[in-house]
């Protein structure tokens, strides 16, 4: 039975993967830990100058999935309730008037939060509880969203000047902060023959909403074993300088580590990852494998740190070697 | 729901396994330190005995078992055998999951999905890979003791040094104890050797008294230090080399007895040094001026006594009774300056009686053979037709020539025991010295130098002209007594 349930979502995924990159061409790796968060239940924040394909995998992922779309083109001028909805009196048959919920664009499956980082942080705290809960406030009454809730929000690393960069709270509530890098020359080819021919690629529903519920549900059964566990927590530890065993280099470039939320977010994509991969439990090659997504933004760096233009992900890959380093470290039979 | 027997059999392979590969590992580390200590026992086979090989063998033997045991006993953790698999077989931690997974009771069915994943896979891969042997630094150089083992016993034994004490006992008892021990071990030991009774000699003096002066024989026998008793001479003991390149002046001053100071009376025991030595002992640091009206009748005293010593005549300079009586009703009356007058007429004649007892032998002494003649004699003016040594070098602290003789050093040094300046006179030619009494009349005054300074110059000096050869030899110990003898003061 749960041999099927895990045959079952390896196939969906394969085909929804698949599906996508009928119109997505590279970028392999951004399509699959969209996927993974996708099926993690967590938000991601894709960053990428423009014309790389992101809201464009957006849209297509959300035309693999027979769920509802939304894209806000978020600018300086956005108010929050252009987000997420608003009363307005309405008259009824009857001629009485009431207030009615008008619905805003957060109400959707899949929402696509374009240039996130241009409107205001208001607007932009707006979405803090749609992405955490699952559900807008609007005059003292909250209104669920339509579960799966999944939302891709986009920002432009180039253009900073009249944007808002998104506050840290705001950021730790995506799961995963994807980079998204130029195409390679075979790659753009490619994009230049499907996209400039007279048939344009289209792609098929492939995943209902429940079946992507169905599937959700499911990582969240695989099962993960203490030393598992133990080596995802020790590297969400090891971002915080203060921690006692923390290695040098965090304790030299970074100002806080991550949150909790990153111990859940990494534990989340293993098990999809391990899932993916047709296995019933979480490896720690797993973890290792989704660590930079889920810590990258949220590790913030101190003053040396951006003094020397440190990068991130070097940063956490050196961390993230140490860590593995120090838990393999004993497990050597012949010292023990 | 899995049971997990695949797995807990895969636990018991892998820690099996595990042990072999450890107990091979410190086994050899054992052996090799073993072999180690084995080379010492057989390197030491001539204490050990007939037992350093056996006993070589069983310390080899004993480390690869301590080793085997240790390997053997040590713990695994099924955990880490787990995960050395998944490691091995790239498994992705389903081993050690499945391990983990077993010993919860609320299993889902993924869990158990996975324990059956885990087993299928351990049962699929060949768990003897997983555990590689491993081999410990040591074994590199095992072949070192092995090889010294093999060739040890054909070599000579290292011979064992007599590490016992030596013995002190004297050796009249050394040769008493066979007579004392049994007779057994009197048998046992050998007989020593009739040794001829051989004189004590100091290895230094030895040569020394291959040239004996049959005048001199009672001062040459033994020890020339004891010879020179009380002279500067008697610690001036040379090195070989020093002796092979400038002789020993003791030796040369042995065999010119005529130049020699008189060696049978002991100058450092004068009666003006006594006093001397009795009068700083009283004052013991205090300044002369504060001397009390007794302490000077102590001092009175003590010359007086002497002064009635055999040999001291009446009259002249070797009496000095009348100083004594003056001194004494002086201290009487309460005159203090008048009693120190007396003394220091009586300190005086003294010292006169000191120089005349030494004869030639003082400073002037040197030349007086030739030059002294009757009551010229210690006066230390030189003759007419001998200049005397330093002439035309001047003396300290000028340095300008001045041919006039300057009266006798020896009185004018001697003049008070308390003093502490020395008078000289004005004369001509550069002047290093200066002036400490610069109150009235200065063309007047004498000039006055430190004492202390003064010595120190002119000891300086004596060096210099001793180590340039500048005295005869035959006076060289005179000069130096003579400065030693200001030095005392």
């Amino acid at each position: 039975m749960a041999g099927e349930r895990v045959e079952t979502f390896v196939q969906s995924y394969g085909r929804l993967e698949q599906e996508v990159h009928k119109v997505i061409v590279g970028h392999d790796e951004i399509v699959d830990q969209v996927l993974v968060a996708l099926f993690a239940g967590g938000h991601v924040l894709l960053e990428g100058v423009p014309g790389l394909g992101k809201t464009l995998l957006v849209r297509t992922l959300a035309g693999c999935l027979d769920l509802s779309f939304s894209r806000i083109q978020f600018t300086p001028d956005l108010m929050p309730a252009d987000i997420i909805g608003t009363n307005i009196i309405v008259e009824d048959a009857d001629g009485r008037r009431h207030f009615q919920f008008e619905r805003g664009p957060v109400f959707a499956h899949i929402l696509l939060a374009d240039e996130v980082n241009r409107a205001t942080p208001k607007t932009q705290s707006a979405l803090l509880e749609a992405m955490q809960e699952s559900s807008a406030t609007v005059a003292g009454v909250t209104h669920r969203l339509p579960p799966p809730f999944f939302v891709l929000a986009t920002q432009n690393p180039i253009e900073m000047e009249g944007t808002y960069p998104l506050p840290e709270a705001q950021l730790d509530r995506f799961l995963f902060k994807l980079r998204v890098r130029y195409p390679a020359l075979e790659q753009l080819n490619e994009i230049i023959d499907r996209t400039t021919s007279v048939s344009e690629p289209t792609v098929q529903q492939v995943m209902t909403g429940s079946e992507a519920l169905a599937a959700r549900d499911l990582v969240r059964e695989v099962p993960i074993a203490a030393h598992v566990r133990q080596f995802a927590a020790t590297l969400v530890m090891a971002t915080h300088p203060q921690w006692e065993e923390a290695p040098d280099i965090t304790r030299r470039y970074i100002r806080y580590g991550a949150s909790p939320r990153a111990a859940q977010a990494l534990v989340l994509g293993a098990k999809v990852l391990a899932l993916r991969a047709g296995r019933f439990a979480v490896s720690i090659d797993d973890v290792k494998s989704i660590a930079l997504p889920v810590l990258r933004h949220r590790v913030i760096l101190n003053f040396e740190g951006e003094a020397e233009g440190i990068d991130a992900d070097r940063l956490l890959t050196e961390v993230l070697e140490a860590v593995d380093a120090s838990s393999r470290e004993g497990k050597e039979v012949f010292l023990r | 729901m899995a049971h997990g027997a695949g797995l807990g059999l895969t636990i018991t392979r892998l820690t099996r396994l595990i042990r072999q590969r450890r107990a091979l590992y410190y086994g050899v580390r054992g052996l090799v330190w073993g072999l180690c200590l084995a080379i010492i026992a057989v390197a030491l086979r001539a204490m050990i005995g007939p037992w350093a090989l056996p006993l070589a063998g069983a310390l080899g033997a004993g480390g690869a078992l301590l080793g085997i045991l240790y390997g053997v006993l040590l713990r695994v953790p099924p955990v880490d055998a787990l995960g050395l698999a998944d490691r091995a077989f790239d498994l992705k931690d389903r081993l050690a999951t499945a391990h983990d997974l077993l010993g919860r009771a609320d299993r889902s069915g993924l869990a158990d999905a996975a324990i059956a994943d885990a087993e299928t896979h351990a049962a699929q891969v060949t768990l003897g890979r997983a555990v590689p042997w491993r081999w410990p630094r040591e074994l590199k150089i095992l072949p070192a003791p092995v090889l010294a083992l093999a060739v040890l016993p054909y070599l000579p034994p290292i011979p064992v040094p007599d590490v016992s004490m030596p013995s002190f006992t004297p050796a009249a008892e050394e040769e008493k104890k066979p007579e004392a021990a049994g007779p057994q071990q009197a048998l046992e030991r050998p007989a020593p050797k009739k040794t001829e009774k051989v004189e004590r000699v100091e290895m230094q003096d030895r040569d020394y008294q291959t040239r004996p002066n049959p005048e001199s024989r009672e001062h040459t026998k033994g020890d020339l230090a004891a010879a020179f008793k009380d002279t500067n001479v008697a610690t001036k003991r040379p090195d070989f080399s020093s002796f092979l390149k400038q002789g020993d002046d003791r030796i040369r001053l042995l065999e010119r007895v005529d130049s020699l100071p008189d060696l049978q009376r002991d100058f450092t025991q004068s009666q003006y040094k006594v006093m001397f030595r009795k009068s700083r002992s009283l004052l013991s640091g205090m300044d002369p001026r504060q001397m009390t009206p007794e302490k000077l009748r102590q001092l009175l005293e003590e010359m007086n006594r002497m002064g009635r010593r055999p040999g001291s005549g009446s009259g002249g300079e070797g009496d000095w009774g009348q100083e004594m009586m003056e001194g004494a009703e002086a201290l009487d009356r309460g005159q203090m300056d008048k009693a120190m007058e007396a003394m220091e007429r009586a300190l005086q004649k003294m010292r006169a009686q000191d120089e005349r007892d030494r004869g030639g032998k003082g400073l002037q002494g040197g030349k007086d053979r030739g030059r002294g003649r009757d009551g010229e004699r210690g006066t230390g003016r030189p003759g007419e037709d001998e200049p005397d040594f330093g002439d035309g070098q001047g003396s300290l602290p000028g340095k300008g020539t001045n041919p006039g003789w300057k009266g006798d050093p020896t009185q004018r040094l001697g003049q008070n025991p308390f003093d502490i300046g020395v008078e000289g006179q004005m004369r001509k030619g550069r002047r290093e010295s200066y002036d400490t009494n610069m109150l009235g009349k200065g063309a007047q005054n004498p000039s006055r130098l430190p004492s202390m300074s003064v010595v120190t110059q002119y000891r300086k000096m004596m060096e210099e002209a001793l180590a340039k050869e500048a005295i005869p030899l035959d006076y060289r110990s005179q000069v130096r007594d003579y400065f030693q003898a200001l030095e005392d003061r």
